[in-house]
């Protein structure tokens, strides 16, 4: 199974929620987003080899990728301590990017793979 | 059709793999041509004071609810006012920034440079996938398509019962031109997240518009409502002391 890499050097602290407004440092901010793109990237592409080598095949790829996914927004929002107001200013963002984004990576490696292994 | 064809391990070695190894050098060879030959143009002095105060006018919007209320009334008069408002650009003006953009040769050069800079190397690779790697099935893609995509997916080959998963390589072309994007954001930092697909989309609105983007600085400062957000400052930064200090 792929090992849950942890790309991210350093988690840094983009909101200071004091009473009622919370302010955001923008770079930090995009500095979180990126190291997000990154991993989502990577575990897309080693994902994906492990889809081929496995053989899966259709659907039930596809439901893998989502899986890894998952388990990576898990991931996320663990490494960010249950709370993610603090690191980011919408929860949607640190589930949903990079995640159409990395499709295109998984199939692509997906497709080798099992060409590798299963036809050739 | 569920046979499955048996392909030459050949085709893997000399198709597969050489062509996804072509594709990451050459993004990595145009990255660093694009990287040498970027001409350093000593910034115009009037682009970036405009740019400065589209700065000032963002950070004033930015912070506006944590000023009292005459302070950003006074910093927005400043900006928005109608006779020298450092927003405010008079009619006349606005054409002949446009008409300057267009004509000045450097920025129209730099604008070819990349255009040519993404678009040579693709029809390059495309047109030399195409002659010599055509005619033959190359890969089987993992998941099953509809018989629409047969013609877009299996272009050179002419047998009509075999299955659509089995691809020709200009196929396996385009799915390593979208997928190497994430393997090129990762191996060649972030600058070059970009790649062509992008930059054409983004082909279509124009570079740097001073006057527009002024104006509709101006617009969204009027905008702003102050709401302040600070009430009773003092005796919460009290609490704060005493806290800190028992």
């Amino acid at each position: 199974m792929a090992v849950l890499e942890d790309g991210r050097a350093s988690e840094k602290r983009s909101g200071d929620d004091g009473d009622d407004m919370p302010i955001f440092n923008a770079e930090n901010l995009q500095s979180n987003m990126k190291s997000i793109y990154y991993s989502r990237t990577f575990l897309s592409i080693i994902g994906g080899v492990v889809a081929g080598i496995w053989g899966f095949t259709g659907l039930m790829g596809f439901i893998f990728y989502f899986l890894i996914m998952a388990t990576a927004s898990l991931g996320f929002v663990a490494k960010a301590k249950f709370s993610t107001h603090k690191y980011f200013d919408c929860r949607n963002r640190i589930l949903m990017d990079g995640f159409l984004g990395g499709l295109m990576s998984f199939v692509l490696f997906w497709t080798f793979a099992y060409d590798i292994v299963h036809i050739f | 059709m569920a046979e499955d064809l048996v392909l030459d391990t050949a085709i893997r070695d000399w198709v597969l793999v050489p062509l996804s190894v072509v594709m990451v050098l050459i993004g990595v060879l145009r990255y660093f041509v694009a990287k040498l030959m970027r001409s350093f143009q000593p910034p115009d002095r009037k682009a970036l004071k405009e740019g400065q105060v589209v700065l000032r006018a963002r950070n004033l919007k930015a912070g506006a609810n944590f000023i009292p209320a005459k302070s950003f009334r006074v910093r927005r008069f400043y900006f928005t006012n109608e006779e020298n408002g450092l927003l405010h650009v008079p009619k006349d003006q606005a054409q002949n920034a446009q008409a300057q953009m267009f004509s000045d040769p450097n920025m129209a050069m730099d604008m070819m440079k990349k255009n040519l800079s993404m678009i040579i190397p693709q029809t390059l690779t495309f047109a030399w996938v195409n002659f010599f790697f055509s005619g033959f099935v190359a890969a089987k893609i993992p998941f099953p398509l509809t018989q629409r995509f047969r013609s877009m997916l299996q272009n050179g080959i002419d047998l009509s019962t075999v299955d659509v998963s089995y691809v020709s390589s200009r196929s396996w072309y385009f799915l390593n031109l979208f997928g190497l994007r994430g393997l090129f954001s990762l191996i060649l930092g972030e600058e070059n997240a970009q790649d062509d697909t992008q930059r054409m989309m983004q082909m279509g609105g124009f570079g740097f518009d001073p006057t527009k983007s002024l104006s509709a600085e101006k617009d969204s400062l009027d905008i702003v409502q102050h709401e302040w957000v600070l009430p009773k400052m003092e005796q919460r930064a009290e609490e704060v002391l005493r806290k800190l200090v028992k």
